[in-house]
């Protein structure tokens, strides 16, 4: 008897635990979604009120209306979508020469690749910065795209699954008489999916999110992306100003910024964890 | 191809070249082009001078740069061991078998798909002073208004707070992945065998998780020693450089004040560290995995 007493209060925590996971997790995120819909003088109410009593999209409006909103926006997504496609596209490509193909310099050109992933980011924005400036490309979509393309995850992923496929499929296609070419589109691309996707949605959140490259390579204000933009509402610099923070507006501009992601997260859950998993393997 | 040997010597580099161009021109020249700006004195405009290893001299005798080599040190000291330990523990929590466990993961892990600008945007709000909600909440314990980021002492500890929040759920994800690639088996032996639950942690799970922790903990040095973006929005590096840390004074340096060699030293140092803390996990691991 005394036993089972002992093992159910140890449920009762565990469950206690979960909840609370589950509340501060959710917390913020509810939070900013209450601010973003109340009218400037509630927001900054004392006690904090968890329902606005006058919901309102007038802090949406505004963030739309004052600022290049939407015009960060479509470039965060272009960006971000056409880098994917490229590194999809050409990383497939080179992976499936590294794993399947014999050629002079096989080993060291990949070892030369995998290096990199121990070398941070930050070395290269400089001379990047320089380059893409002597090109007169600083403030181009241009410029937030192509940096991306040199990743060293995709082709590290989707060399080791290439590695992974049985011969055996391959030599069926090659009796059949198909070049490289096919077997790359016909063979390999189709049973790469889950690994393409885990890639797809690495080369999509890391320039969604991506932070240092697009504030230093962009400087007129349509050319900005989302995180660069709303970095502004606070001017980038410390939080303390002479006039009253706009934290209505900021939370509007934060749930708009929010919602594709996570909306795109719930969808594509499964791929997400698959993603992390192989960027957790490359350690 | 394997066996066949028709195929033309130069198909392969049809295939790499796409992907070459791009890894040389955009990470792997820049890479190499930062060690050689690093060596010299270069305000943007005027020609490059050459200085060899004077700017990371320089470094090491610049107090702030000192001041912001500590700060991130001691911004990992707060966030490593939750991060790691903390996504260890939810990790463990959600593996259990709960109602609702598939749903904690799904929300520990949904904070980590928003942007660095929008979670410190969101936290500069919940830290205010006179309006936060935190503050609020903190009242009813008899907790008086901390003045979260306009305070020295407090800077750090609450962009550290945002950031274990933000990150936490990839940790837990990386852990629950090993957890499962454990044979249920081995631990069901372990307890046959009179181990307590306790013991079947410390002996038998712990020990055949240490892949998973050796990923998860360099991970995270290597992540929490980059910290730049949060700091940037919900600070600025203050207050009276509180909150500095070396990325964002590497991105001072460079674009603000134009000093191109002297912010090229500075993100090689961060690649130092890097390097040193992948090596002294290395080391610290295998003399552990020696032992047991």
């Amino acid at each position: 008897m005394k036993n089972r007493g002992k093992k159910r209060l140890i449920r009762l925590l565990l469950y206690f635990f979960l909840i609370l996971c589950i509340i501060t997790s959710f917390f913020p995120i509810l939070w900013m979604t209450v601010s973003a819909f109340k009218p400037e003088g509630e927001i900054l109410s004392y006690p904090p009120q968890w329902v606005p009593l006058h919901p309102t999209w007038s802090n949406f409006s505004y963030v739309l209306s004052k600022f290049n909103f939407a015009r960060w926006t479509f470039n965060s997504i272009v960006s971000a979508v056409v880098a994917m496609i490229i590194v999809i596209f050409i990383d497939s490509l080179a992976a499936f020469a590294f794993a399947r193909m014999k050629f002079r310099g096989n080993r060291v050109l990949y070892s030369i690749i995998i290096s990199m992933l121990m070398v941070p980011i930050q070395v290269t924005i400089v001379p990047l910065y320089l380059m893409f400036a002597n090109m007169n490309l600083l403030n181009t979509l241009i410029a937030l795209i192509l940096p991306t393309t040199g990743n060293v995850t995709g082709v590290f992923i989707l060399t080791s699954f290439f590695k992974s496929v049985p011969q055996d499929l391959l030599d069926a296609a090659i009796v059949d008489g198909a070049g490289s070419f096919r077997i790359w589109w016909s063979i390999m691309l189709p049973l790469a999916r889950p690994s393409i996707s885990a890639v797809a949605i690495i080369t999509f959140m890391s320039n969604w999110t991506s932070f240092l490259w697009p504030l230093v390579s962009v400087s007129s204000d349509a050319s900005r992306t989302l995180p660069v933009g709303i970095a502004q509402f606070f001017g980038g610099q410390s939080g303390v100003s002479g006039s009253a923070p706009q934290y209505g507006p900021a939370m509007a501009a934060a749930l708009m910024a929010t919602i594709p992601a996570i909306a795109i997260f719930l969808f594509l859950q499964r791929y997400f964890v698959k993603g992390i998993m192989m960027t957790g393997i490359k350690g | 191809m394997k066996g066949k040997k028709k195929s033309y010597k130069w198909v392969p580099y049809l295939f790499l070249i796409p992907y070459l161009i791009a890894f040389f021109a955009f990470r792997f020249g820049p890479s190499i082009a930062g060690f050689f700006v690093s060596l010299t004195r270069w305000n943007i405009v005027g020609q490059a001078k050459f200085v060899g290893f004077g700017n990371f001299v320089e470094l090491f005798k610049d107090p702030n740069f000192i001041k912001s080599l500590v700060n991130t040190l001691y911004f990992m000291l707060l966030t490593v061991p939750s991060l790691v330990i903390g996504g260890l523990l939810i990790a463990m929590l959600v593996d259990q078998p709960l109602k609702g466990r598939t749903v904690a993961r799904t929300f520990v892990f949904m904070p980590y798909v928003i942007m660095s600008t929008v979670v410190g945007v969101i936290w500069l709000w919940i830290f205010d002073a006179h309006f936060g909600i935190l503050n609020y909440y903190l009242g009813f314990l008899g907790i008086k208004p901390i003045a979260w980021l306009s305070s020295i002492n407090w800077a750090m500890p609450a962009v550290a707070i945002a950031t274990v929040w933000w990150t936490i759920g990839f940790n837990m994800i990386l852990f629950l992945a090993g957890l499962q690639d454990i044979p249920n088996e081995l631990k069901e032996a372990a307890r046959i065998d009179g181990a307590s639950s306790w013991q079947v942690f410390w002996n038998v799970t712990l020990p055949l998780l240490t892949p998973t922790t050796i990923v998860v903990i360099m991970l995270t040095l290597i992540n929490t020693f980059q910290v730049f973006a949060q700091v940037y929005v919900m600070t600025g590096g203050g207050p009276s450089m509180a909150t500095l840390t070396v990325v964002q004074y590497m991105y001072v340096q460079s674009f603000q004040y134009y000093r191109l060699g002297y912010g090229s030293a500075i993100a090689y140092v961060i690649f130092m560290f890097l390097v040193i803390f992948i090596l002294i996990e290395k080391k610290f691991l295998k003399r552990f995995g020696d032992e047991s």
